[in-house]
């Protein structure tokens, strides 16, 4: 018996669930105790899945987004517009904007943001790999979608500064009022920068 | 608005305690460490939602309890609600005419207070920081916006240092560095321009209660120090945009100095609120009572501002407020205040009512948590 006071290889499992985000031990063992009820093929494929992700997946070596296959789909895609370019912090967001089937340009994927305190500086995210696409292909606007944090918005300040001796055209995405939602129910702050986002309709 | 009654059970020294309260001034006499501050903080905890003086709900139940209950009545807009809290180990559970609230920002504020706590006397004694405190304390209850851009603020502060200490050992890359100075000038622009604001009126009020307070004796005005050269909040009025501007020049002239010290030398972060009694600044020169009556004509204009916001006047706790005093200024204070608002006072020493305030007043004695008087 061991620190859990369950048999060793019971014990090895749960410390490996426990490495996951968000994971403590109380989920871990539930998740464990699943794990035993399984059929063994549905253990070996979960397995499998695992290793797969790790080995098959790599950073396209054009946007950085994480692929399979290199360069990655929407890179290899003739049917986009090669003009424009959007950069966000990371795989994720590349998704939620796939879902919105609303653009059709390309991306690049920063891999995290700019954060001093954190010792995370320009030269540990891809804004290397950024600046070399800025001077081989056709690119003619930027647009920064890094998150409304004071890091994103840092980061997306840096790299409109970096760009500047390109004639490439920088916008940033606005941040304010949800869609569908009534004004009296939008909070204060929410409303003082949509009222900042503000835009002549005329 | 005012409290009808309090019920205090097992809380603190107080086994069970009825206490019915008069509208205008209540006043708590008894030696020391007999319950008097527990009322106070009891009426606080139901106001707010935590003690003034302690971050451990666990000290508020009385000694070989597991729970304590406080419930109180208040009239607000001529109607009765009645709130309870009870404490239970670490959970609360609050009420509102019996029924149970799932979120406690329901709760806090139905009954609202302002407080008098010998503690405060540190906004003059004490640092820079305890009254930048204060001013945001009292600015974030009333706008979300200014905590928005007090917390960007601060958080674009601390990324902005930790650069500064890395450049403090390398080159310095002004490019970078100018990344940060941008939203710490276009927020710290905000932060002052709602201080400014929120100051100007302060100050027409404090001036006006000092007023009162010392009859007219002495003359109180507040002054910000701004860190940022050649700005005067309260005398020039600016726009965000030339004081963000104003910043960040200022902010990439200074950008060796910080890089050498590796923290940012100016911003709001610096500043200070200034008080002055007949031109002279009272941290080297007021006295006792003087500095006791500034504290208090800063919580009494505080009273006036939540009325304008809310519409009805809070509840006044005066926790020995009295002491350093002199008796014209205990006879102001009282009559400004108790015609106004609800009072409820603790003194150690017996006070001398004026003649008039008799009728409107109630006396209690505290004594090892038992409060016996009228009512
Ligand atoms: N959890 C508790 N259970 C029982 N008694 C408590 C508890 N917490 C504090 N007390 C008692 O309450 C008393 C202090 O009460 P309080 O602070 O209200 O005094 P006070 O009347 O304001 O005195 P002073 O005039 O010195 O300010 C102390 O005697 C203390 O032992
Ligand atoms: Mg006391
Ligand atoms: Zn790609």
């Amino acid at each position: 018996m061991t620190m859990w006071g369950y048999p060793e290889p019971v014990t090895h499992l749960i410390e490996q669930f426990m490495k996951l985000p968000g994971v403590g031990p109380k989920t871990a063992q539930r998740l464990v105790f699943h794990v035993l009820t399984m059929p063994s093929q549905d253990v070996t494929e979960f397995s499998r899945a695992l290793l797969d992700a790790r080995d098959k997946l790599r950073e396209c070596s054009v946007c950085c987004n994480i692929t399979d296959i290199d360069p990655c789909s929407i890179c290899r895609d003739t049917s986009r517009d090669v003009q424009t370019l959007c950069i966000v912090q990371d795989a994720k967001d590349v998704a939620a904007m796939e879902r919105t089937h609303e653009y059709h340009g390309k991306y690049h994927v920063l891999h995290g943001a700019i954060s001093p305190m954190e010792g995370i500086g320009p030269q540990d995210i891809r804004i290397r790999e950024l600046l070399h696409r800025l001077g081989n292909e056709e690119i003619q606007e930027l647009i920064l979608a890094t998150n409304p944090t004071v890091e994103g918005e840092a980061t997306a300040m840096y790299i409109a500064r970096l760009v500047k001796p390109f004639s490439v055209q920088v916008t940033r995405i606005a941040h304010g009022l949800p869609v569908g939602g009534d004004l009296e129910y939008a909070d204060e702050v929410t409303l003082a920068k949509a009222m900042e986002g503000r835009r002549p309709l005329l | 608005m005012h409290i009808e009654k309090l019920i205090l059970q097992q809380f603190r020294n107080y086994k069970n305690q009825l206490l019915t309260l008069h509208p205008h001034l209540n006043v708590l006499t008894g030696d020391n460490a007999q319950g008097k501050t527990n009322v106070l903080e009891a009426v606080y905890y139901l106001a707010v939602g935590k003690s003034h003086r302690t971050n451990h709900d666990m000290d508020l139940i009385q000694q070989g309890q597991t729970m304590a209950q406080l419930q109180v009545v208040i009239s607000r807009e001529e109607r009765e609600q009645e709130l309870v809290l009870q404490l239970r180990g670490h959970t609360k559970t609050a009420r509102i005419n019996g029924i149970v609230q799932s979120k406690m920002t329901d709760f806090i504020g139905r009954l609202q207070v302002v407080l008098f706590a010998p503690e405060d006397l540190s906004l003059v004694k004490g640092g820079p920081s305890v009254r930048r405190r204060f001013i945001d304390i009292e600015l974030g209850q009333s706008q979300p916006a200014y905590l928005y851009h007090l917390g960007q603020y601060a958080r674009t502060l601390q990324q902005r240092n930790a650069l500064l200490k890395q450049f403090a050992h390398g080159t310095r890359d002004e490019e970078y560095l100018s990344v940060f100075d941008q939203p710490l000038a276009e927020h710290g622009a905000q932060v002052w321009l709602r201080r400014s604001r929120f100051l100007l009126r302060m100050s027409e009020l404090v001036q006006h209660t000092y007023a009162t307070l010392s009859s007219s004796r002495e003359h109180l005005t507040l002054d910000y120090d701004c860190s940022l050269p050649g700005v005067d909040l309260l005398h020039n009025s600016t726009s965000v945009t030339a004081l963000s501007e104003a910043f960040q020049n200022a902010l990439r002239q200074k950008h060796e100095l910080d890089c050498r010290q590796g923290h940012t030398s100016l911003g709001p972060h610096r500043d200070d609120l200034l008080f002055f009694l007949d031109g002279q600044n009272v941290q080297s020169y007021a006295s006792q009572g003087q500095q006791r009556t500034i504290v208090l004509a800063l919580r009494l204009a505080e009273i006036d501002l939540l009325r304008e916001e809310a519409g009805e006047y809070p509840v006044l706790l005066l926790d020995d407020v009295l002491s350093e005093l002199d008796n014209q200024r205990q006879q102001n204070l009282v009559l400004a205040m108790s015609e106004k608002v609800q009072i409820i006072l603790t003194t150690a020493n017996f006070i001398q009512l004026p003649k008039t305030m008799t009728q409107q007043a109630r006396l209690f004695q505290v004594c090892s948590g038992i409060i016996s008087g009228e009512g």
